[in-house]
């Protein structure tokens, strides 16, 4: 295995990160997909991560909020240290995690129900809000991902009919709305034009005032753009992790320098 | 300005594939033909059973058919009786058979990840939705009518309930295979429990599916004269006692259909189209419905 380089001269290492992966592996079965992954996810910053196709990016960003539970032969060693306890832990209430750390998927998943009901679904989960303070709720997550003029004269229009970007930062909106303290996206805009995508790149670098965040993204441009820090992967292992500056402009690993130019992925 | 009106002569590059052209064109006229006569004849067969219901069973259509029960030849009787014991045993056996087949395609769907018991259900349940009608009602016959020692409207709904849960099983585990792995998926993540996943996500985004799988099953029993036959039998009289034998609109078409009384058989035609009209109405209003709720599929 290559040694992982990282980099501890940012400082902001040393401060506690909101996420801390120690010595992860994880299976498939039996494909091995993840090698001891070690991995921080500082406070309030943007952490992209890039890597070709299969490389266990995706991979990664499920083991954090134990989406792999929901499959049986999926697992995971080691520890993903959040709030002072390993969430990989049993016993832990997966619910309660999954509230605190939110997620957004690649493809827009809205829910059959109205806008309005989109967002409240997530709420009523975990909160008993009276009607007044769930009307606020709702309005504030839309306010925030800046899709409030466009729907707030068809709240109880089905989320169906809104377009693609729409239904995204609808989805944002719903994760926000159980006020998580990590959002993990997986590819959010792959599936979204340039404008749509231009504007949830806006959109991240507001959340991350007040939220961390770890992207999974195939674009690199997009990475450079939102990601303060950016990791690279490689065929289940963490190749190299760095400021998106330096892993951009002078990657250490040779992999790394190969795959950002172009010559595989 | 002009405008010019005369194209230029056209160019040799639409002369491309001659003869073999020509022959698709022929080949897909002639499909297109053959396509179109098949469906008229369709059209045609179904009309026409329309038709004769319409205008057969209308003539006997009084207000006496709906006040009235079935009498004796030249009495001048109704279907009243025949009307609320249909309504009766099929709204009955969809009240069981809904929630029992909802849950059994729940259970196939979303519980099934111990193979075993989940292939057992599905075999059995699948087995079912083609089993002759004439035996659910023999079985009930063994198992309700023998031991009571009596014809019921009981029997009559339990054999049609038996009828529509497979039905429903089956539409209700298929529309829920279609919720898109991802909509399970982003509910789990915004930290729903599973039971919530499913009744507030899934059935929700299947629910125009499984809608139209209890109309066919509705429609299907509405229809069934052999189950009844051997459980709840038919009565002449008013009775909605479930503890007596009942009457229904496929036994009184079966019965009276044959008999050798004009308006005995003038009945039998009415009750067919009573039977028709109610199945296209269910239909429409269903429809109606779906698309009024925004989940048309």
């Amino acid at each position: 295995m290559n040694k992982i380089i990282m980099d501890n001269s940012m400082g902001q290492n040393t401060a506690v990160p909101a996420l801390a992966i120690r010595d992860l592996d994880f299976w498939y079965g039996e494909n091995h997909a993840l090698k001891s992954i070690s991995l921080d996810f500082p406070t309030r910053q943007v952490t992209g991560m890039i890597g070709p196709s299969g490389c266990g990016k995706s991979t990664l960003l499920r083991c954090l909020n134990r989406m792999y539970d929901l499959y049986p032969g999926q697992r995971a060693t080691g520890e993903v240290v959040f709030d002072g306890r390993n969430i990989l832990a049993p016993g832990l209430d997966v619910n309660v995690l999954r509230s605190r750390i939110g997620m957004v998927f690649q493809k827009p998943t809205p829910f059959p129900m109205s806008i309005y009901d989109n967002i409240a679904f997530g709420v009523r989960l975990h909160e008993r809000l009276p009607r007044a303070d769930m009307d606020q709720r709702v309005e504030s997550v839309l306010r925030r991902v800046a899709l409030w003029p466009e729907v707030k004269d068809r709240l109880n229009a089905s989320a169906a009919a809104l377009s693609g970007g729409q239904q995204q930062r609808l989805c944002i909106a719903r994760t926000i709305a159980t006020r998580p303290e990590i959002i993990l996206l997986d590819e959010p805009t792959s599936a979204l034009d340039p404008i749509s995508t231009a504007r949830i790149e806006e959109l991240l670098d507001e959340l991350k005032q007040e939220f961390s965040i770890a992207i999974v993204t195939h674009n690199l441009q997009q990475a450079a753009r939102c990601a303060d820090r950016v990791a690279f992967f490689y065929m289940g292992e963490l190749v190299e992790v760095d400021t998106a500056d330096r892993m951009f402009t002078a990657p250490h690993a040779k992999r790394t320098q190969d795959y950002i130019t172009g010559r595989f992925g | 300005m002009s405008v010019q009106k005369t194209l230029p002569e056209a160019g040799r590059g639409w002369q491309r594939g001659g003869a073999q052209a020509m022959r698709r064109r022929l080949v897909e006229r002639l499909v297109s033909m053959l396509c179109n006569i098949a469906t008229v004849i369709v059209l045609f067969v179904l009309f026409s059973i329309l038709w004769t219901l319409v205008t057969r069973g209308a003539a006997g259509l009084s207000l006496n058919t709906f006040l009235h029960s079935t009498g004796a030849p030249g009495s001048g009787g109704g279907l009243a009786n025949a009307i609320a014991g249909s309504c009766e045993q099929t709204g009955l056996a969809a009240l069981i058979g809904t929630p029992v087949g909802m849950m059994t395609g729940i259970y196939l769907s979303e519980f099934g990840q111990d193979g075993r018991v989940v292939q057992l259900v599905r075999f059995v349940s699948d087995m079912l939705l083609s089993v002759p009608s004439i035996l659910v009602g023999l079985f009930i016959y063994l198992i309700v009518v023998e031991p009571a020692g009596h014809f019921s409207g009981m029997a009559g709904t339990l054999s049609l309930a038996v009828l529509f849960i497979p039905i429903v099983v089956r539409t209700t585990e298929d529309m829920l295979r279609l919720v898109p792995r991802a909509m399970r998926e982003a509910a789990y993540a915004l930290g729903a429990p599973g039971w919530r996943v499913i009744l507030g996500v899934c059935l929700r985004a299947a629910r125009g599916g499984i809608m139209t799988g209890i109309l066919l099953a509705l429609a299907r029993i509405s229809g069934e004269t052999a189950p009844l036959l051997f459980t709840s039998l038919g009565n002449l009289n008013w009775s909605t006692s479930l503890g007596a034998p009942m009457a229904s609109l496929p036994v009184t078409i079966y019965q009276y259909a044959g008999s050798a009384y004009d308006d005995w058989v003038q009945m039998a035609w009415t009750s067919a189209l009573l039977i028709t009209v109610a199945v296209l109405a269910t239909n429409i209003l269903a429809r109606w419905w779906l698309t009024r709720n925004g989940s048309a599929q």
